[in-house]
């Protein structure tokens, strides 16, 4: 039974066309999905159903987790500038009772795992934007959701930072046994990430690309495997059409 | 504090030095009747014969109290109008138009009415006072909850936060900075408020003491007491602007 399922589903924003229009995707327990997609294509709106933010206007969001199982990452790191880097990360824990001696040491740990343990008691403000996302991970991750949720939450970046962070996401997961559902627009990205990338086009999954990689090395993104990949979703994107 | 200010505050001083020094001068050369124009010297010594036989202190306490009580009257309404305003659309609608009404009104043409109402005192005095401040809390108060960005909004829901979680975790820290400046505006406002609604409807308090100052054509005892409003402006200002950075301080401190 997979974790997450969309059956057919369908949404508009009042007064718009059909954002989604008939989205058929499964999300198997321990998986990492990536949606990719032209800009406006439907993925971001799509993981926003995952997620219950948004209702779909036909077709069903099936979700075999408890409520509040779900982490989500913004494309804007989100944190609240007026609390520090501790306090945002346990944010999901303290906005409904007082955080637990272990919610703390969970909390402290996370920042550790993500390099950033010296920072806890910082402000946001005092962080890189590149710290400031890995925060953002860490708050999604402290209620161990067995689904996380990232709407490209690496885009506004620089190569050097996203190549580690992409590499510690993945590590994070990988120990954590999380599945995940991740959007990007960036096609290496994908590929380096996930095990099943899902192109996304006029609002529906297009096509399902399974990834099968040795490894995920730095080095693999000079495989021949990971450039083969990257051109199957190259094409599944029509880009060699117009390179052509 | 470095150099730079200091030299700064320095010439800030001796620019007011030197146009008293000019006031006092002209004064004298050019023999203006002290009933126009008194000098400065003449203004501190009735300032001075005012405060040291006490006859001022009782006025500077009653306007001061009634500018604390109707700035934290005024504005604790104002804010809790805010927020009833900010978060149920509703009520928006259904009383946003009364208290624009009740504001474009001239608050102090409504003087008359509440010595009548309250009598002559502190209350009426009060009641503008609050009145005034009411108005810039509630409009910053409503315009700063709904500014806050959706994406923060959305992150409270996927976090199964409830209203009043997300209006007292998310909505006021971050409107904060804005609610503030509305509450210095206020403070700012209502000590005009407080001096002229004693105008009206007091016998005590510095604005009553302007008009009595008039009455006995004592005009350097008028600038004496318009010295005191100044002053206690301010102090209030600068009561209020701490308190703004001890209020902001996490959105500051870097430690």
């Amino acid at each position: 039974m997979p974790l997450l399922s969309l059956q057919q589903v369908r949404f508009a924003f009042p007064g718009w066309p059909l954002t989604v229009d008939g989205a058929d995707l499964e999300v198997e327990q321990g998986s990492f999905h990536c949606l990719v997609g032209r800009s406006g294509c439907g993925k971001t709106t799509l993981l926003k159903l995952a997620a219950g933010l948004l209702q779909p206007q036909s077709g069903r969001v099936v979700f075999h987790g408890q409520a509040r199982d779900i982490g989500f990452v913004f494309q804007s790191p989100n944190l609240l500038e007026w609390q520090r880097v501790i306090d945002n990360v346990l944010l999901p824990a303290t906005l409904h009772h007082r955080a637990t001696e272990q919610e703390r040491q969970r909390a402290q740990k996370l920042l550790e795992q993500l390099g950033l343990g010296a920072h806890a008691a910082k402000y946001p403000r005092q962080l890189s934007g590149g710290q400031q996302s890995r925060v953002a991970l860490a708050r999604a991750l402290l209620l161990q959701p067995s689904l996380l949720l990232l709407d490209e939450p690496f885009a506004a970046l620089d190569a050097i930072t996203r190549e580690e962070l992409q590499r510690d996401l993945l590590a994070t997961c990988r120990r954590s046994g999380t599945t995940v559902l991740f959007v990007t627009h960036d096609i290496a990205e994908a590929v380096y990430l996930a095990d099943r990338v899902d192109v996304v086009e006029d609002g529906r999954i297009a096509q399902e690309i399974a990834i099968t990689l040795p490894g995920r090395s730095a080095a693999v993104r000079y495989d021949p495997a990971f450039v083969r990949f990257c051109a199957q979703v190259r094409a599944a994107l029509h880009l060699e059409a117009v390179a052509a | 504090m470095n150099r730079n200010a200091w030299t700064l505050r320095a010439g800030s001083l001796l620019l007011a030095a030197v146009l008293l020094l000019a006031w006092e001068a002209a004064c004298r050369a050019l023999r203006l009747p002290v009933l126009v124009l008194p000098p400065p010297s003449a203004i501190a010594i009735s300032l001075w014969q005012g405060l040291a036989s006490g006859y001022f202190w009782p006025h500077l306490r009653t306007t001061a109290l009634e500018l604390l009580l109707g700035v934290v009257s005024g504005s604790a309404l104002g804010f809790l109008a805010g927020i009833a305003l900010g978060e149920s659309a509703t009520t928006r609608r259904l009383l946003m138009p009364y208290f624009v009404a009740s504001q474009v009104v001239p608050k102090l043409a409504l003087g008359p009415l509440f010595v009548l109402w309250f009598g002559f005192g502190v209350t009426s005095t009060v009641v503008i006072t609050a009145l005034i401040c009411f108005f810039p809390l509630m409009e910053n108060t409503l315009t700063a909850l709904q500014q806050v960005a959706p994406e923060r909004l959305e992150l409270f829901r996927m976090l199964g936060a409830t209203r009043r979680q997300t209006l007292w975790r998310l909505k006021l820290p971050s409107g904060a900075p804005a609610i503030l400046a509305g509450l210095r505006v206020a403070v700012v406002l209502a000590l005009v408020g407080a001096v002229v609604g004693e105008f009206i409807g007091a016998t005590r308090g510095l604005g009553a003491l302007v008009i009595a100052t008039q009455g006995t054509m004592d005009t350097a005892r008028m600038f004496a007491v318009l010295v005191l409003i100044a002053a206690l402006g301010m102090v209030a200002y600068q009561a209020t602007l701490l308190l703004e950075r001890w209020l902001l301080l996490p959105f500051t401190r870097n430690s």
